[in-house]
């Protein structure tokens, strides 16, 4: 997979107390505002998540997935990972889960280009 | 490392060494240091939100960190490429002028606390905020350039809309930046075998070139082929990866480029595969650089390898070998 088209993060999986937290790379070869990335869908062990109760947390900062769209201005730095945290999703340290992940992005430079990025990966669940 | 002392220099963009930063493989300051060691440089560009972490507002401790990286590597930070993002909201209306305007001299400030000597910008500023964004680029005393990138050559209606604002506000702060990708002679072969390796058929890569030869913007060219395409059961990603084409490249003359030589004050040496004989793959630049050195340009020209785009080739030597290139066509 090329660089610019992963979108699951090198740290993995882990489980929180706050449920499984996934990282996510930008799929794109510059940092974007977190509002021109579309999260989802999510599938774990082939099962759809629903990711109505979903946050992102990236650089100190918390907030619901729901509210992506307002983040004109919160830029996601190419080179970090991002979270994705899954307050109902629970798993044990060393189990695996087969994680399918799209992000879809819109460069906010170029009309009308909507990109797809599908990646599916196998995880052992980490520590937090 | 220079061509000649007054004629066209060569350069880098970091931009080329993609796949080597987001695979962690380099920070920027070894990355600048591996550019100086392999002589690549002197002549650097750096995109704004590729590199730098606090852009668009660079601080002032991170500013002198990055002069100390020049200092110690001796590179020279000739350009920095800033973004003219307007679509922040997808599928709702632009961002407001007056904070796209804004968006610029964030970006212009940082450029300028860096050391840079110029800025690449983007066709998605209305031609209309010029006048509102020049002075402010005097007053920095940093240039700005505009890149007039596929699908835009010198003949596509907005850089003509641009050359008559340039006319009228008559400043040399304002120019073009030229990206040889507006005149590709062909799709490259290593972007339609990156394509196939993805699972494009032949009947799908055939119908990519007929479409690419025709007039229009990317997204409507894209849109084409998608409808073309998706009823006969080509699959998103193999479409997806065909349509890349549109935005990258377009089929333009090559000789066109000469109508912008007198504005031209930086130049984007786009390239997809330079062989070991130094001929590149799909552009050709034994008809374009001639243009520049006898139309008296006296910038730099970065390389700037877009094939990790598609693959993984190794970048330094392809950017290596581009450089070679220049210096076989221009004299060295």
């Amino acid at each position: 997979m090329l660089p610019v088209e992963r979108v699951i993060g090198e740290e993995g999986l882990a489980a929180t107390a706050g449920g499984l937290k996934l990282a996510m790379r930008l799929p794109w070869y510059r940092s974007l505002p977190f509002s021109v990335v579309e999260v989802g869908p999510l599938a774990v062990d082939g099962e759809a998540v629903d990711l109505s109760d979903a946050l992102i947390e990236y650089d100190g900062q918390q907030w619901p997935l729901s509210q992506n769209g307002e983040k004109v201005d919160t830029f996601w730095f190419i080179r970090d990972s991002a979270f994705l945290v899954l307050p109902s999703l629970r798993a044990e340290v060393g189990e695996t889960r087969e994680v399918s992940l799209n992000l879809f992005i819109s460069p906010p430079y170029i009309p009308g280009m909507r990109r797809t990025n599908p990646q599916t990966s196998t995880l052992t669940v980490e520590a937090a | 490392m220079t061509t000649t002392a007054t004629g066209p220099q060569t350069g880098v963009t970091l931009y080329s060494f993609t796949n080597e930063y987001l695979t962690r493989q380099f920070e920027l300051d070894t990355l600048l240091a591996e550019v100086a060691k392999r002589g690549l440089g002197p002549n650097i560009e750096i995109i704004g939100f590729q590199n730098f972490r606090e852009f668009p507002d660079v601080s002032d401790k991170f500013a002198e960190e990055f002069r100390q990286m020049i200092a110690e590597t001796g590179l020279n930070p000739v350009s920095c490429a800033i973004n003219s993002d307007r679509f922040l909201k997808p599928g709702a209306q632009p961002i407001e002028d007056a904070a796209l305007v804004e968006y610029h001299k964030r970006q212009l400030r940082s450029a300028k606390k860096l050391g840079f000597s110029l800025v690449r910008y983007q066709f998605a500023l209305p031609v209309h905020l010029l006048p509102e964004i020049a002075p402010y680029a005097e007053e920095l005393d940093i240039r700005m350039g505009v890149e007039v990138h596929a699908p835009m050559w010198a003949g596509h209606p907005a850089v003509q809309a641009y050359g008559e604002m340039y006319d009228k506000l008559d400043t040399p702060y304002l120019g073009w930046i030229p990206d040889f990708g507006g005149t590709a002679s062909r799709i490259p072969e290593s972007m339609l075998d990156a394509a196939r390796a993805k699972g494009a058929k032949e009947d799908l890569l055939d119908k990519l070139k007929e479409v690419w030869l025709e007039d229009g913007m990317s997204h409507e060219k894209a849109g084409r082929l998608r409808e073309w395409a998706a009823p006969k059961g080509h699959g998103p990603l193999e479409i997806q990866a065909a349509c890349l084409a549109f935005f990258i490249l377009s089929n333009h003359d090559p000789k066109s480029w000469a109508a912008l030589v007198d504005r031209t004050i930086h130049i984007h040496g786009k390239f997809y595969g330079v062989s070991e004989d130094l001929v590149e793959e799909a552009i050709d630049y034994d008809t374009i650089l001639p243009l520049f050195k006898d139309g008296g340009f006296t910038g730099t020209m970065v390389s700037e390898w877009e094939g990790h785009a598609y693959d993984m080739r190794d970048a330094f030597e392809q950017v290596r070998r581009h450089q070679a290139m220049a210096r076989r066509i221009w004299g060295s």
